[in-house]
């Protein structure tokens, strides 16, 4: 006997303009990028000559892609070695301050209303060799001028660094809230049983976060891998490509090159490395749990 | 409850039509409609020509607009600023994205990528017919055409040149005649002008994405090129032949055996300008185009000469012409590509153009002593400007060439060796040059060359 379906249509119909945006703006696109890396695609007449997986095997022999990955993954390791941490400890050191409390979650907030161009072109006026402001300083210890963007093994860490004095401030929100979350009785109960602050925080503060903890590294992770803007703005992927990302070799490849092939194929890549390590890291932390 | 659940599912199919249906509208066409249902017989098109933001030239724009405006009155000409020196990235994004405007200014090295992707419309046709075609600078004719089809309207045109600061070559007792004679000369004295106490220093190097732009004047005058063209049509790069290896090294020798370049050598090229209007440079590579914004950024013109580059060991001094040339839309409808040749042709007449010189003139603006029309003498409308720049413009057009073959794909393969040699002084510059000589055959010559086989 056949089973009734019973559909309940009011969250169906409420739901579908968010189902048609979403197919339109987001997987439309992927299919496409998806099916034109498979062309030697013509801008003019679309989609140009089928030429199967030759997009696939021709950057992966060049060396620039090469590159492009180990910059990329290099920015990936910075980041988080660097920064990914900071909003999680501010979070844990928030949740402890009562007094002002307020005032410290809006100042962290402030920099998040700040365009991102903004804050990347006061950093690269701050790295100016001539007049920048961080010469300036070294200029008193008797140290610089330093050519902070020109130096090949240091411009990755300039262009992390302004993340690490400005963290993210919904990261910190996010963490907060979470530790807010956290039943106080079960807190109260550890601190009479003697568990000393370092404890509470190892055995019952960052596990009880662990769930924002995943989510935001997922999108951290992606956020990182894909980065385009502000290494733009700082140094154009230079010098001499030390900076040159593989989401630049994405526009670079289409727009300046016009080979929207290759970019496609590059930006299929990389959707699929993402892809994988989500699933192994929530994997991972599946299995840990 | 039967009622309710009735009332909201109509509320949310309400809510659901009104989104497709405020979608539809925005995806609607806009063919201009008259009442009576006819289409109206005013051809629009559209055009990346606004003049940015704080222009000098909108005023002359602006007339020159109403002016078509009233002479073509069946032609709607939809005026669109481009990004600032990110124009080629939105074309492009506009012509993928199947929204190329029906007019474009194409940048002369770019023409020939476009051409061999069937961006430009074949205007040939068009073109034979136009009275004025033989008036157009046969130089700016040859970037828009190839096999014997005309791609382009030349739209204008410049030469460039070394421009230094008089004021700090006289108080340094060097005779600019004498110090840019040669290769030597010119870093010698660059050398003796650049004083680090007082922020002052020899010439502002080009080491940006855009690095092989300027390096290639260095090739040619060491007597070679970077790429070569062969009779097949294939091509031959060129970097570490021995013109370009020489040109690297003197390169590397201003910045570090000199030390006469500014600190930050990949510091913009805007940045550079500033420090030479600034005073703090005192040589800087001009086009025959920037007087006008020298002027406007406070320079004052009788502190400026200007000078054909020193000869390198080949004994040349060339110079590089380049400008921009109008393209139209091969897919835009007939009467559109005929709107819009209507339009640049009126926009590079005789008359536009001396127009332009006479407002720039009436308003104490340099113009561009170049122009692409054969039949317009900017010289004419020179006056008041130096004596000794104009025929130092004039000299350097008269040895000049277009850029290297293919440099829109090959220019981020030289612009990194160029920087890699200007940031460490142990690169030696033939090995920047060969390794990405190997990464450029590879990446772009192989594929390019395969479609001649």
């Amino acid at each position: 006997m056949l089973r009734k379906l019973n559909i309940r249509w009011v969250p169906v119909l409420f739901l579908l303009p968010s189902v048609i945006c979403y197919v339109m703006f987001k997987y439309y696109p992927l299919m496409n990028m998806a099916y034109i890396s498979f062309f030697d695609y013509s801008i003019v007449n679309p989609p140009g000559k089928f030429i199967g997986f030759a997009n696939y095997t021709e950057f992966l022999k060049s060396t620039t892609f090469w590159q492009a990955i180990s910059n990329t993954f290099i920015f990936f390791g910075l980041y988080l070695v660097l920064t990914f941490w900071i909003p999680i400890v501010q979070a844990l050191f928030l949740y402890d301050i009562r007094r002002g409390n307020a005032f410290f979650r809006f100042m962290y907030q402030l920099p998040t209303i700040m365009p991102l161009v903004g804050g990347v072109l006061v950093w690269k006026w701050m790295y100016n060799p001539d007049f920048g402001l961080l010469n300036y300083w070294l200029d008193f210890v008797g140290l610089g001028p330093y050519l902070w963007l020109n130096d090949a093994t240091m411009t990755k860490l300039a262009i992390v660094l302004p993340a690490v004095f400005a963290g993210n401030g919904i990261a910190l929100l996010l963490y907060y809230s979470a530790l807010k979350s956290i039943p106080t009785e079960i807190l109260e109960a550890a601190k009479m049983d003697g568990a000393g602050p370092w404890r509470r925080m190892w055995t019952m503060l960052l596990p009880n976060i662990k769930f924002i903890i995943v989510i935001q590294f997922v999108a951290f992770m992606s956020s990182v891998l894909l980065a385009y803007d502000h290494i733009y703005i700082m140094t154009q992927g230079g010098p001499a490509g030390s900076t040159t990302v593989v989401s630049m070799l994405v526009v670079n490849s289409a727009f300046q090159q016009s080979r929207f092939g290759i970019s496609g194929a590059v930006s299929v890549f990389m959707f699929i490395v993402i892809a994988l390590l989500t699933i192994i890291q929530n994997k991972i932390s599946a299995e840990k749990d | 409850m039967v009622a309710g659940i009735v009332t909201r599912a109509t509320l949310a199919a309400v809510t659901v039509l009104w989104f497709i249906l405020s979608l539809t509208a925005c995806s609607g066409n806009n063919h201009l409609k008259l009442e009576d249902g006819l289409t109206d017989p005013v051809v629009e098109i559209v055009v990346w020509d606004k003049p940015f933001a704080g222009s000098a030239e909108k005023p002359y724009y602006d007339r020159m607009f109403q002016e078509f405006e009233q002479t073509y009155p069946h032609i709607r000409v939809i005026h669109m600023e481009a990004a600032f020196q990110k124009e080629r990235e939105q074309f492009m994004t506009a012509v993928a994205g199947g929204e190329q405007p029906d007019l474009y200014n194409a940048a002369f090295p770019d023409m020939e990528s476009y051409i061999d992707q069937g961006i430009p419309a074949d205007i040939t046709e068009m073109w034979t017919q136009y009275p004025d075609s033989a008036d157009y600078s046969s130089i700016a004719m040859a970037t828009a055409e190839k096999d014997g089809r005309i791609y382009g309207i030349p739209n204008f045109m410049y030469v460039t040149a070394l421009a230094y600061n008089k004021r700090i070559f006289e108080e340094n007792g060097i005779n600019p005649e004498e110090a840019f004679l040669n290769w030597d000369s010119f870093a010698a004295a660059a050398e003796q002008v650049t004083d680090r106490s007082s922020n002052q220093y020899g010439y502002t190097i080009l080491g940006t994405e855009w690095a092989d732009w300027f390096y290639e004047y260095y090739v040619w005058q060491a007597g070679g090129d970077l790429t070569s063209k062969n009779s097949d049509g294939t091509v031959q790069l060129t970097f570490n032949s021995n013109a370009a290896v020489q040109a690297l090294s003197y390169y590397q020798d201003l910045k570090f055996r000199y030390g006469v370049t500014q600190p930050n050598t990949l510091q913009s090229l805007d940045d550079n300008k500033k420090d030479f209007y600034a005073g703090r440079a005192a040589t800087m590579i001009t086009a025959s185009n920037w007087f006008g914004e020298m002027l406007e950024s406070g320079v004052d013109m009788d502190d400026i000469g200007v000078t054909t580059f020193p000869k390198g060991p080949a004994g040349v001094s060339l110079a590089q012409v380049g400008g921009g040339i109008w393209i139209l839309n091969p897919n835009a409808t007939e009467e559109k590509q005929q709107a819009a040749f209507t339009y640049a042709t009126f926009m590079t007449s005789k008359y536009a153009l001396e127009q332009m010189l006479r407002f720039q003139k009436e308003q104490g603006m340099l113009p561009n002593l170049l122009s692409v029309r054969e039949d317009v003498d900017p010289i004419a409308y020179a006056e008041g400007m130096p004596e000794e720049l104009v025929r130092s413009i004039q000299r350097a057009a008269e040895e000049s060439r277009l850029e290297y073959f293919l440099k829109s794909r090959l220019s981020p393969y030289v612009s990194a060796a160029v920087q890699e040699v200007l940031l460490n002084e142990n690169t030696k510059p033939y090995d920047a040059l060969t390794q990405a000589q190997e990464k450029a055959q590879r990446e772009v010559i192989d594929a390019y060359n395969m479609e001649f086989d």
